[in-house]
């Protein structure tokens, strides 16, 4: 280490570089507790639903690759089958006001009817801290938890990163994967992937 | 539609009263042409006047973007994802990979991407097989898939065509498209030279990359070549040693099994960018004999390269 640098500021800097890194969600690590405001008008919070599996999706209207899952029906499946099954399913929106994907309480709700989207409830995060928690990087990324809390899956939707539509028949669906497989029992054996998209959209994203 | 010859000529002196000029002057050329794609065009571009059996020719897909906009490395980072090509190629013809120049650091402090802004081409080494027969052009066709972003993204399509010339001497440069391929080859990262040696060694949350260059470096940056090993926004502390340098490169949450390699791009200067491929817990050499553009894992079956 170099002399003359005061050793107060050292741990500072260090300090500032690696707190958000050390709260951060990571797969076989607690998932961090939030509160946040659903677009229905309840206020969730995660250890409420301790017991239960919970999926986090990244979402943004805006985004080209969730229009595909959204457009092709196949988020809405997801949500369909995995409620269906006892699931809770949180859409967490990230975007900051003013960015792409940003939506009021009325319009999210409007956009879960028009898409007859199905998910527990769609959380409202617009000023990004539900998403550093979890170091939410796309939409659609996608978190998995287990009923004892912890995050079991962190990664992208399926293996098929792009925009098309076409792609999504033939995709191996991760989020399926690590529920089906945890369900039965077994080891999940993709726990992580490359969560791909668009770029969450929180305040610091320039403009 | 945006000629070639407009865009070198602009690059000299980029006066609007030659638009017409340049018009007149590109009709005649006529070979390719830029296709549109949201905030960008593309146009396929030769580096030779003709091709000849047996030879490898160069060919580029030049991307010029609107100011502000960028299309992705073939690592894209955080997000985003990098242009897809599809060739549908003359019979005798094998496509090789894309070499993919230096990126930029695109982005925001918790989300990082790689890519390219302005105007980028991508050069794609065309092999002629020794038998070719053919005394008629060969017509080359890609379709190209490209997600376009500024802060938005916007998924663009094009199909791209060139015709060249077949002819038994041996090819020559095609003045019209000389600077851009210069500019592209002048931004490819090089092999390492053979005296440099690197390891790497894992710690708990991170890597620690040295590098002994036989002189000090203060400044590097490291552009991972394989994507959720390294953490793309985390900062990359470097701190200088008499041979070179340490680099803490901190691991990226989606990496949660051991690695026997990082690959990737070290830039240490504006025109000093090297591939480098490091074996954990080995210091060794850096490189493992792959050269520029052939990158890992880009086998090319049936000329689809993704």
């Amino acid at each position: 280490m170099k002399r003359g640098i005061p050793l107060t500021m050292l741990i500072g800097l260090g300090l500032c570089a690696f707190l958000p890194a050390m709260w951060a969600a990571k797969v076989g690590e607690a998932a961090p507790d939030f509160t946040a405001a659903a677009s229905n008008g309840k206020t969730i919070r995660l250890s409420d639903y301790r017991g239960k599996y919970v999926v986090l999706e990244w979402h943004n209207n805006g985004c080209p690759y969730v229009g595909k899952h959204y457009k092709s029906g196949n988020m809405q499946r997801l949500q369909k089958e995995w409620t269906g099954r006892g699931v809770a399913w949180f859409t967490v929106i990230s975007s900051a006001p003013g960015k792409q994907g940003y939506v009021t309480a009325s319009e999210e709700n409007d956009y879960l009817a028009k898409m007859q989207a199905a998910p527990t409830a769609a959380l409202l995060d617009p000023d990004g801290a539900i998403g550093h928690l979890y170091t939410a990087k796309t939409s659609p990324h996608m978190i998995v938890i287990n009923p004892q809390g912890v995050v079991i899956y962190d990664g992208a939707i399926d293996d098929k990163p792009t925009t098309d539509l076409s792609d999504i028949p033939g995709a191996t669906n991760y989020v399926n994967l690590a529920l089906e497989e945890t369900m039965a029992g077994k080891q999940i054996e993709t726990p992580t992937t490359r969560p791909y998209g668009c770029s969450v959209k929180y305040s610091d994203a320039k403009h | 539609m945006v000629c070639l010859m407009r865009k070198i000529m602009c690059k000299a002196k980029c006066l609007s009263s030659i638009g017409l000029f340049t018009f007149i002057a590109c009709a005649p050329f006529g070979q390719a042409a830029s296709s549109p794609i949201p905030h960008a065009t593309v146009e396929l571009i030769a580096e030779n006047q003709w091709i000849a059996a047996g030879y490898t020719v160069n060919l580029g897909l030049h991307f010029q973007l609107e100011k502000g906009w960028h299309i992705y490395w073939i690592n894209p980072g955080d997000s985003g994802e990098p242009p897809r090509v599809k060739w549908q190629l003359p019979t005798g013809f094998t496509a090789g990979a894309i070499e993919w120049p230096v990126p930029r650091r695109l982005g925001t402090s918790s989300i990082v991407d790689f890519g390219y802004e302005d105007g980028v081409t991508l050069i794609v080494p065309m092999h002629a097989d020794a038998h070719l027969a053919a005394q008629q052009p060969a017509q080359f066709a890609a379709q190209i898939s490209v997600l376009v972003c500024r802060e938005v993204c916007i998924p663009g399509k094009a199909q791209v065509s060139l015709t060249i010339p077949v002819r038994l001497q041996s090819p020559k440069t095609d003045s019209r498209t000389e600077e851009l391929f210069a500019t592209a080859r002048k931004s490819l990262p090089r092999p390492v030279p053979v005296s440099w040696k690197f390891g790497l060694a894992e710690e708990k949350g991170s890597f620690l990359l040295t590098a002994s260059l036989g002189h000090q470096v203060n400044h590097a940056l490291f552009y991972p070549l394989v994507e959720s090993q390294v953490d793309n926004a985390a900062p990359q502390t470097l701190r200088p040693t008499a041979s070179g340098f340490q680099m803490t490169l901190r691991k990226s949450d989606q990496l949660i099994k051991p690695i026997e390699r990082l690959k990737g791009v070290l830039v240490l200067s504006a025109d000093q960018a090297f591939l480098i491929d490091v074996q954990v817990g080995k210091s060794d050499a850096g490189t493992n004999g792959y050269s520029v553009g052939t990158y890992p894992a880009k086998s090319l079956a049936k000329g689809e390269q993704k």
